[in-house]
């Protein structure tokens, strides 16, 4: 993997990612199959960790050995709003994500809005739970980025995750921006350039192949079967303007490619690193623009290392 | 005190107040380290004295004047300097509080981890919460009416249990180091959980005026929050520290004379007058260093 060309293959996908959720099988073949592709860093899920057969330390030996650094850990659910035990349950829950996420040495948590009935609706009582859930967070040098599912019962939107995440004013708590939940929702782009962008942690993409998910269940559904690749589905225009807005805005952080789909789960890895590979040249040369780096050794100066 | 923090809490009423935990100063700081005796001489050359033994565990409490310094090689204790070279490291901060239940459960609730006590019977369990690395700070609310020390520890004969201190030296402050864009964070947790308050940017102390300066509510002592130099971003995350103590002194030239003479060393000693605003002891035991700083006796 250190030959010319595999530098200038990784140049390339510099700043995107995969998600291990969009790859079935173990977690060593599924990080080499990203590796192989081009990419250097991952999404994990706690699953990763949880189920691998060495155990939480397997997966970190796992992690380091495929040479990916990690873009983000997820995800913690249902953390804000709960009162009395189950809050304290979740406060529980949260500590031991946020170990796990430490031991990976993973630079952000995700956190998604909740979809509790029995969770409060009221904001200041959100902001407090995510003030805290980023105190917890802060000795470990993890950053929390929220981020608004669309069937999330209070918080379905950008705009509003991002109101909480004002109102908590933790430096360490930041937005977790997901394209999927933005098309599913159908909120408007035009906020995108209300956000402060050495606040947004985290952006994650992919897009679906119909117009509209009317329902939260249907957003549901959609979200954890039927997601594809930026550039593949029907939304590849506004999927752009996401990312050209970011951009403008000045972020600088990493994009995942967070593709939860049934049908890649039963193909073979390369096909799917593949499709990836092709949804990051889309965004960078078709969307951004951005010029492809000469090969090292196709430069007048020598390799880096 | 920021605002949020004094915004109504849901689950538990949480009074506005500059001095939320009732903060009162340094109980105590605590190192740990698998070489008791050679940072027993190390305190001892900086005019620190042993005046007790804790009753179960391989614990040394030292102590000058109004300073209590405790040394802990109990094993469990001490790998946490194991993974600093097997260098001694500040391990816990005593905080003199009001209440201590009050004041842990105030931290926990607005998210500190817990400390979980290892108090055998008969012992003090103080309550403690998770800091920088892997240091701790304890709350102590019994500290007016009588010493903790009376309970868990044993005077060592003949010694003098309340040695004047060299110089007439005090506790001022503490270098913490953070890492790579950690300050904010940092400042944050110093901030919300425990009440601390930014310095102004105009007023230093020392000679290192670098970094985040922050005042302990009540004003006992200060924090800095210091992003060292050369820290790579490339690298890993290097480990954050409780990296020295900062010790006031009334006249920092005479208290340079007085601990060289007892072979403490300090960094450019020889560029040392008077007026000067502080001096740096040289590191020993691989991270083991203190500060001097100028602090005119208060008039009490």
């Amino acid at each position: 993997m250190n030959t010319p060309a595999a530098h200038a293959r990784r140049d390339a996908l510099a700043g995107f990612g995969m998600d291990t959720i969009t790859l079935a099988g173990p977690l060593e073949a599924r990080l080499a199959a990203m590796a192989e592709a081009g990419f250097s860093q991952v999404m994990l899920g706690a699953r990763d960790l949880t189920g691998h057969p060495g155990g939480v330390a397997g997966a970190v030996a796992a992690l380091r050995a495929s040479g990916l650094r990690p873009t983000g850990f997820q995800v913690l659910r249902d953390f804000e709003g709960l009162a009395g035990a189950l809050h304290g349950y979740k406060v529980d829950i949260a500590q031991a994500m946020l170990e796990m996420c430490a031991a990976l040495e993973s630079p952000v948590l995700l956190a998604c809005s909740s979809v509790s009935r029995h969770a409060s609706d009221d904001p200041e009582i959100l902001a407090a739970d995510l003030r805290k859930l980023a105190m917890l967070a802060l000795p470990l040098g993890i950053r929390v980025a929220y981020e608004g599912l669309s069937w999330g019962r209070t918080i379905n939107e950008y705009t509003t995750a991002w109101d909480i995440v004002c109102r908590a004013d933790m430096p360490n708590l930041g937005a977790g921006i997901d394209s999927y939940h933005i098309l599913a929702a159908r909120t408007p782009l035009d906020a995108l350039d209300e956000l402060d962008p050495e606040r947004i942690f985290l952006v994650q993409l992919s897009d679906f192949m119909w117009r509209e998910t009317q329902s939260f269940e249907d957003r549901m559904t959609t979200a954890r079967t039927f997601r594809v690749f930026p550039g593949e589905g029907a939304h590849s225009e506004a999927v752009a303007e996401i990312v050209l807005r970011l951009e403008r805005l000045g972020y600088g952080g990493d994009y995942s490619f967070e593709v939860f789909n049934d049908d890649y789960q039963q193909l073979p890895l390369a096909t799917v690193t593949g499709r990836a590979r092709r949804a990051a040249a889309w965004l960078r040369e078709d969307v951004l623009h951005r010029a492809v780096p000469l090969p090292a050794w196709a430069g007048s100066h020598p390799p880096a290392r | 005190m920021t605002p949020d923090i004094d915004t109504p809490a849901h689950r538990e009423a949480i009074p506005a107040s500059d001095n939320p935990l009732g903060m009162e100063g340094i109980e105590f700081i605590e190192y740990a380290t698998r070489q008791p005796h050679a940072l027993g001489q190390a305190l001892e050359a900086m005019g620190f004295r042993l005046v007790a033994r804790h009753r179960s565990r391989e614990v040394l409490l030292y102590r000058q004047g109004a300073m209590n310094l405790v040394v802990n090689a109990h094993p469990e204790d001490a790998r946490v300097s194991a993974t600093e070279g097997g260098a001694p490291v500040i391990s816990a901060i005593a905080l003199r509080v009001d209440d201590a239940g009050r004041a842990h459960a105030r931290c926990l609730a607005l998210g500190a981890w817990d400390v979980a006590s290892h108090a055998r019977a008969m012992e003090l369990h103080i309550p403690a919460i998770h800091g920088p690395g892997g240091s701790r700070f304890y709350f102590v609310d019994r500290w007016r009416e009588f010493s903790i020390y009376d309970v868990d520890f044993l005077p060592v004969a003949d010694a003098d249990p309340a040695p004047p201190a060299l110089a007439g030296m005090r506790y001022f402050g503490v270098v913490q180091y953070v890492g790579p864009g950690r300050v904010d964070d940092w400042h944050t947790y110093y901030e919300r959980l425990l009440g601390f308050t930014p310095v102004p940017a105009h007023e230093r102390f020392g000679i290192l005026p670098k970094g985040r300066l922050m005042r302990s509510p009540g004003g006992a002592f200060l924090w800095q929050l210091v992003e060292p130099l050369g820290w790579d971003d490339d690298l890993d995350m290097p480990q954050e520290s409780l990296q020295r103590i900062g010790i006031g002194v009334p006249d920092v030239a005479d208290a340079v004379r007085q601990l060289g003479a007892r072979g403490v060393r300090f960094v450019d000693s020889a560029a040392l007058h008077p007026e000067d605003r502080g001096a740096l002891t040289e590191t020993v035991l691989g991270g083991v260093a203190f500060e001097l700083v100028l602090q005119p006796r208060s008039p009490s």
